[in-house]
């Protein structure tokens, strides 16, 4: 190839390392991931590259295989549990740099509903993707919202609901988030199994997503207007 | 032939002139007779009175004692949230074995000590007492995955697969050895049938529920089967990839849930296999209309071909109008399999 008479072994090796820790996360396999970003980061990877080159395509592929069914509920999990691995180590330097995260989503399971490995999954990416993340667990009282809303400041309010009879739920913290005079100060972004598009706009929601994947670029976009 | 000859004889190959109707009811049998769905979780009575007066109703031909998975891992010592108007809770969190090291030291409940499994085991007997002659008594036990969920922790177990198999595998003996000894009592207060709930084998994959569920789901059948009761599985969710597997459990019921494909699972399993299901039970069920519900039932009957049971892909959602439960019984009054 002409031009390029000289390889840079050592960008050589940061990319092959880039890849194993890619495949690190693709896999499932937390102790490596959490090896290579340590070791990335002391050969001076920068932290936002990592997450931005490595992380979200790494996830996106676990993604994809879960849609086409290669992937199942437990392989996701451990998946996310290799991202948050590598997260644990960068984001104490994109804080200390001054990196913001794209914004603050408070993430829950709607009052009456138990169901919470989707939104496990969700608020895992969301922390992959850039967000601070504050998850209030499940059965989540629309108050318990409004309060983080107020208090912790949250930008984006993440619901989800897997039961048809805990969907108006979240009709109903919308309501509250209006009364309480807070529902211009946020973006929510609903999802679980029974949810539709069609419903998200009936209820007011900014957005719906059929999938975690597709809940950060969700909420991406819900940080961008909100800005 | 009453209802209970009914499907008795369809399970076992003899003619009959209309299909079974076995759906599963708990919240909306509740609703029915205006009851607190806490009373009906705990007080054996209220449970019965409710799913007699639902099964009369609409002309089910069995009645059944499920109300929430929490009732072997409360027995357990585990934490339970109970609620007014929803099935009793595990509190995930708080988990009985949060701590895996104290599996080894976990005793199997006595199923006839006073707990929730001796309140289902008691709904057992009075369910046989007073209509245990016209209808099918079917008792419910949970399956390994689910049980062994209900006592770890759902989100944890699934990470367990991969951290520590071994665990994972005495997990599920010990749920199998506590789920016959629960099965037991309840064929000996006359049960039927024995429901195996297995929720959580659905979100595994195949390859996972090959490799570690089965092989427990097939003890638990092979015991209930030896206990001389007959077995319905139901594993919530989308079982489509391991159709095949669950088809060589040998359960009399394969009772499916609506993700799955009933084309597909005629297909894997062998002919004779009795397929339950699976009309969608909030689309087409609780939100369509009584027509809707008749042509989707058809269409269930005509994949699966005579070997087959009326039923939704789960439990009938509670504020299920009346008139689309109705459109799914006629059908099976009104059609030989
Ligand atoms: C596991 C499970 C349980 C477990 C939950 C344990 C837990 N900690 O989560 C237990 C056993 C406790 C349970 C209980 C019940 N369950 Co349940 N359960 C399921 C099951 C099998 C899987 C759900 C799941 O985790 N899916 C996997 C995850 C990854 O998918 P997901 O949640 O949809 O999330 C994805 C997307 O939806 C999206 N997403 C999710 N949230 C959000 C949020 C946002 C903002 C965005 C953008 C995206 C998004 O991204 C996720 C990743 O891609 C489903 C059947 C099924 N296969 O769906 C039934 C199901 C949801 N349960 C059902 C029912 C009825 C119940 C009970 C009422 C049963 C009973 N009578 O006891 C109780 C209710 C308890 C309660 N009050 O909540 C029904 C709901 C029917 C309906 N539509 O109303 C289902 C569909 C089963 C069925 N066929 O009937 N259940």
């Amino acid at each position: 190839m002409p031009g390029v008479a000289i390889v840079d072994l050592s960008q050589h090796t940061a990319m092959l390392d880039l890849k194993r820790l890619h495949d690190a996360v693709v896999t499932g396999d937390a102790n490596t991931s959490r090896t290579l970003t340590q070791e990335a980061l002391t050969a001076g990877t920068d932290p936002l590259q990592l997450v931005n080159q490595c992380l979200v395509p790494a996830m996106d592929e676990v993604g994809r295989r879960f849609e086409s069914n290669e992937y199942f509920v437990p392989e996701l999990l451990i998946s996310a549990r290799a991202m948050k691995a590598a997260l644990e180590l960068i984001r104490p330097l994109l804080t200390a740099r001054g990196d913001k995260p794209l914004g603050r989503v408070a993430i829950g399971t709607v009052r009456g509903d138990l169901h919470d490995i989707g939104k496990n999954l969700v608020a895992s990416l969301l922390e992959g993707g850039g967000f601070e993340v504050i998850d209030l667990g499940v059965n989540v009282s629309p108050e318990t919202f409004i309060a983080t809303v107020k208090e912790k400041e949250a930008t984006i309010i993440a619901m989800s609901a897997l039961l048809t009879t805990t969907m108006p739920a979240m009709r109903t913290t919308i309501e509250a988030l209006k009364q309480a005079g807070v529902r211009d100060k946020v973006k929510v972004l609903i999802g679980g199994a029974p949810i539709t598009q069609k419903y998200a706009e009936e209820i007011g929601a900014d957005g719906y997503s059929e999938n975690a994947v597709g809940a950060v670029a969700l909420a991406k976009k819900a940080a961008t207007a909100a800005r | 032939m009453n209802s209970r000859e009914i499907v008795l004889a369809h399970l076992e190959g003899r003619p009959i002139d209309r299909l079974p109707l076995m759906p599963i009811t708990m919240m909306f049998a509740c609703d029915h007779i205006q009851a607190r769905y806490r009373e009906y979780c705990t007080n054996y009575r209220v449970l019965a009175e409710g799913q007699i007066r639902t099964a009369e109703t609409f002309g089910f031909d069995y009645v059944n004692t499920m109300s929430d998975p929490a009732r072997e891992a409360a027995d357990c010592g585990a934490t339970v949230q109970y609620f007014d108007q929803q099935p009793a809770a595990l509190v995930e969190d708080q988990a009985l074995l949060v701590d895996k090291t104290k599996l080894v030291a976990l005793k199997i409940p006595d199923p006839l000590g006073g707990g929730r499994m001796h309140n289902a085991i008691k709904a057992v007997a009075l369910l046989k007492e007073r209509v245990g002659k016209e209808k099918i008594v079917e008792g419910w036990v949970e399956g390994p995955i689910a049980e062994a969920a209900d006592l770890r922790g759902i989100n944890a177990v699934m990470t367990d697969f991969f951290d520590d198999p071994l665990f994972v595998r005495d997990l599920f003996a010990f749920v199998i050895e506590m789920e016959l000894r629960f099965a037991r009592e309840q064929v000996d207060a006359g049960a039927d049938v024995i429901g195996v709930g297995d929720a959580a084998a659905s979100l595994v994959g195949p390859r996972l529920y090959d490799e570690f569920v089965w092989p427990y789901e097939k003890k638990l059948v092979d015991g209930i089967q030896g206990l001389g009761a007959k077995v319905r599985l139901h594993i919530c969710g989308n079982t489509r990839f391991s159709l095949r597997s669950m088809g060589k459990l040998g359960c009399e019921i394969v009772d499916l849930d609506s993700w799955a494909p009933i084309a597909e699972a005629r297909q894997q399993m062998d002919a004779n296999q009795v397929l339950l299901g699976n009309l969608n039970p909030v689309a087409v069920l609780r939100n369509g209309t009584p027509s809707t519900v008749t042509g989707s039932i058809a269409e269930c009957h005509r994949q699966a071909g005579p070997r087959f049971i009326v039923g939704a892909g789960c439990e009938v959602p509670r504020d299920t109008p009346v008139d689309n439960l109705r459109a799914l019984c006629a059908y099976a009054y009104s059609h030989r399999p």
